[in-house]
């Protein structure tokens, strides 16, 4: 993973030090409130429901054992002992007073992290590929470019106040495992006939009130130029994104009003950046940036090719480590190797939450199977890179000891939720009693496998934090006189090969009730049972016979809205 | 072409009191030294304004700098606007005046200008600001003072991290 060289050190401390300064004026009354609360925000600090919520940056995912016993220390030391690991691949704590809001990034700066733009209307952390650099249908290693474009997005003075939010993703893969069309910009690396390296270039692809996917301007950019080019979206964005309307401001807004002529602006500019200013052709990247950047993200010491040990085979191995094979371990690019996810889906704790013991525990197996690296998934999950297969056993036990090795990756309960209104302060409704009634209705295994692979996204709010929009099923919370009210969806992808291209669910009629929805989770996959083909997922069976019996089965076990709906 | 603007420019922080340049609400009847116009009082005076005569240019953040680059070597100074200090449109139209225009003279940054702004408007190519009353000069100072230096290139110093590092 990318090491902190002395600069970014020294960069991350020089932060915390401004954002100290900042703190302090606000607590002696000459940066007032409303005056600190962007720039707090661009630090990662909201102030929430019950108190501040702190928003770390784990760049396209990666984190180091290290960082995550620095996770552990916040977690004991400032905060009520968890924190909660999100879609966009971050960290989030809850419970860290205002008045150490310093202090916590001075130690997050300690150990090379910091929450440099993980809120605000500015470029936000980038997110990529969880198995980025290993995974078998991986064209280009995507995380050199992810750290460029971090270093690039960092503190730009031009971005920092731009009309909305700006998410980029990034992924070299066959496969989108990063979402990247529902990403303002979305960025897939490939090569050419002649082996170059480019980027295809998605615009405007979002979520919230009106979601859209992303359009393609560019098929192949040259990989030198990215950094440009994205110079050229972002000012165009900056100059012409509505201001006068929050929920119009997303540049996937004027995309779609401008079409052909917001490409033609952002080819303009790109033209004018390298043809008339001042250094225009400065940020054309060099082979030797490339080459010090990619240095990082070289195989970890001792990381080659191996024969493989063939444990996956033991004939004493019990069922439920057959299972755990089969859903939370992952083919790897190197013959030997093995990825492996540690499921942060058990009943109990809300979907992405970890106790800081479990941060400790986590850290503590990555040391001893995954040279010391972790990922962190858009699926709210850890991810060990560095698996041998001959670990695989052992590692299975330390996974279980910690409750890590639910098997259900990909299925039902592997589900992605925000936070929702036990913490934030913007939700409507609440996810995390929604997620698990869920996750207590199928806890046995059985029925998880016969359900099958499955994207169960739940949102509390239009912000979409939890992807309502992108899951076969969506769960998003409205409020109503007060009330909390869910909006079912069925049928959206995020771009996945299972799920198909991407596109937004369709909502399955009127609002439930909170104690209504997991019976209508319940009468929607029943449905599916009932009416699939052999061997078919889910979202084909959607797909197929479209969405009138599923609307019939989750009508009939409406009871607080029967009425409503009959009228 | 125009010289690039200077890497060691010192950021003014202007006196209201002691600003010499005056606006007016009307359309002034003839040149005189020192008026700042809005682009539409330009307009009306550019054809009769004499060479001599210093004059300045206000421009509204969704103004775009390309319509006045051909008048741009005519003004002393360009006043961009903030009508709200979280929009941030006037940052990419400093950059425009300086890095695609070669614009030379002052660019100054009106309207509530804040002092954790001035890192940002300093590296976009602001060479002065009217802080909004209640600001403190010493605090704006300051915050010029916390990063020595950044990844990216600016207005500044057109060079990113890396291609510093390489000269």
């Amino acid at each position: 993973m990318y090491q902190y060289t002395e600069f970014d050190r020294q960069f991350v401390h020089q932060r915390a030090a401004q954002y100290r300064d900042q703190l302090e004026r606000n607590q002696a009354g000459t940066l007032g409130d409303d005056e600190f609360r962007p720039l707090r925000l661009q630090n990662g600090w909201y102030i929430q429901r019950h108190a501040p919520m702190l928003r770390i940056a784990v760049p396209y995912g990666e984190i180091s054992a290290k960082q995550l016993r620095a996770l552990a220390r916040i977690a004991r030391e400032l905060d009520r002992g968890y924190c909660h690991f999100t879609t966009r691949q971050n960290c989030q704590f809850n419970w860290i007073p205002l008045e150490r809001s310093a202090d916590a990034m001075d130690l997050l700066a300690d150990a090379d992290m910091h929450g440099i733009q993980t809120s605000g209307n500015c470029i936000r952390n980038i997110t990529s590929d969880g198995l980025a650099g290993i995974a078998p249908d991986e064209a280009v290693d995507p995380r050199p470019y992810a750290e460029l474009l971090r270093q690039w997005s960092t503190l730009h003075p031009e971005f920092a106040f731009l009309p909305r939010k700006f998410k980029i993703a990034i992924t070299g893969a066959a496969e989108d495992r990063a979402a990247i069309a529902w990403h303002d910009i979305g960025l897939q690396l490939v090569k050419n006939e002649r082996g170059e390296v480019g980027f295809k270039v998605l615009v405007g692809g979002g979520m919230g009130r009106t979601p859209i996917i992303g359009t393609v301007v560019r098929e192949f950019l040259p990989w030198q130029q990215i950094l440009v080019f994205i110079e050229a979206i972002v000012r165009v964005y900056n100059r012409y994104g509505r201001r006068d309307n929050l929920y119009k401001a997303r540049i996937k807004i004027l995309v779609k009003a401008e079409g052909q002529k917001f490409i033609d602006a952002v080819e303009a500019e790109f033209v004018s950046i390298l043809e008339h200013d001042a250094g225009g052709t400065a940020h054309l990247l060099p082979q030797a940036e490339f080459d010090r950047i990619a240095k990082s993200f070289a195989l970890p010491a001792g990381v080659g090719p191996r024969a493989g040990a063939g444990s996956a085979s033991d004939f004493d191995a019990p069922i439920a480590f057959a299972r755990w094979l089969e859903r939370n371990v992952h083919a790897h690019r190197l013959p030997g190797y093995r990825a492996v996810t540690l499921s942060l889906k058990r009943a109990g704790q809300a979907p992405g939450d970890t106790t800081a013991e479990q941060l400790d525990a986590a850290a503590a197996i990555a040391d001893r199977y995954s040279h010391g690296e972790l990922r962190v998934t858009h699926d709210q999950n850890l991810l060990l890179p560095w698996v041998h297969e001959s670990d695989l056993q052992a590692l299975w036990k330390a996974a279980r000891d910690a409750s890590f090795a639910t098997p259900n990756i990909g299925l039902l309960t592997d589900m992605i939720a925000c936070p929702g209104g036990d913490f934030c302060g913007l939700a409507n409704a609440r996810s995390i009693p929604i997620a698990e009634e869920i996750t207590q209705r199928y806890a046995e295994i059985d029925e998880l496998y016969d359900i099958g692979e499955i994207d169960l996204h739940i949102s509390g709010c239009m912000n979409s934090c939890g992807h309502h929009h992108s899951g076969h099923i969506g769960i998003l919370g409205v409020d109503k006189d007060g009330k909390e009210w869910y909006q079912v969806s069925l049928g959206g992808s995020d771009g996945s090969t299972i799920s198909g291209a991407s596109v937004p669910g369709k909502v399955i009629g009127p609002s439930f009730a909170a104690d209504e929805v997991a019976d209508v989770i319940e009468a929607v996959i029943d449905t599916y049972r009932e009416r699939r083909a052999a061997n078919e997922l889910f979202i084909d069976t959607v797909k197929r016979i479209g969405l009138d019996p599923f609307k019939a089965s989750a009508n009939a076990v409406r009871r607080a809205t029967a009425l409503e709906h009959a009228a | 072409m125009p010289p690039e603007p200077s890497k060691t420019t010192i950021m003014q922080f202007i006196d209201i009191d002691q600003d010499t340049w005056q606006m007016s609400a009307e359309t002034p009847n003839a040149p005189a030294a020192n008026l700042l116009l809005t682009s539409a009082q330009w307009r009306a005076l550019r054809e009769s304004w004499p060479a001599g005569v210093p004059v300045g240019l206000k421009l509204a953040n969704d103004e775009g700098v390309e319509d006045v680059a051909a008048d741009l070597p005519r003004f002393a100074l360009v006043a961009l606007h903030f009508p709200k200090w979280v929009d941030g449109r006037a940052y990419s139209q400093a950059h425009l005046l300086r890095a695609r225009y070669r614009y030379a003279g002052e660019v100054r940054a009106t309207g509530e200008v804040l002092v954790d702004m001035l890192p940002l408007l300093q590296r976009s190519g602001f060479d002065a600001v009217v802080l909004r009353a209640d600001q403190s000069v010493d605090a704006a100072r300051r915050a010029l003072g916390f990063f020595p230096a950044y990844y990216q290139g600016d207005v500044r110093e057109t060079r990113p991290l890396f291609g510093r590092a390489s000269a």
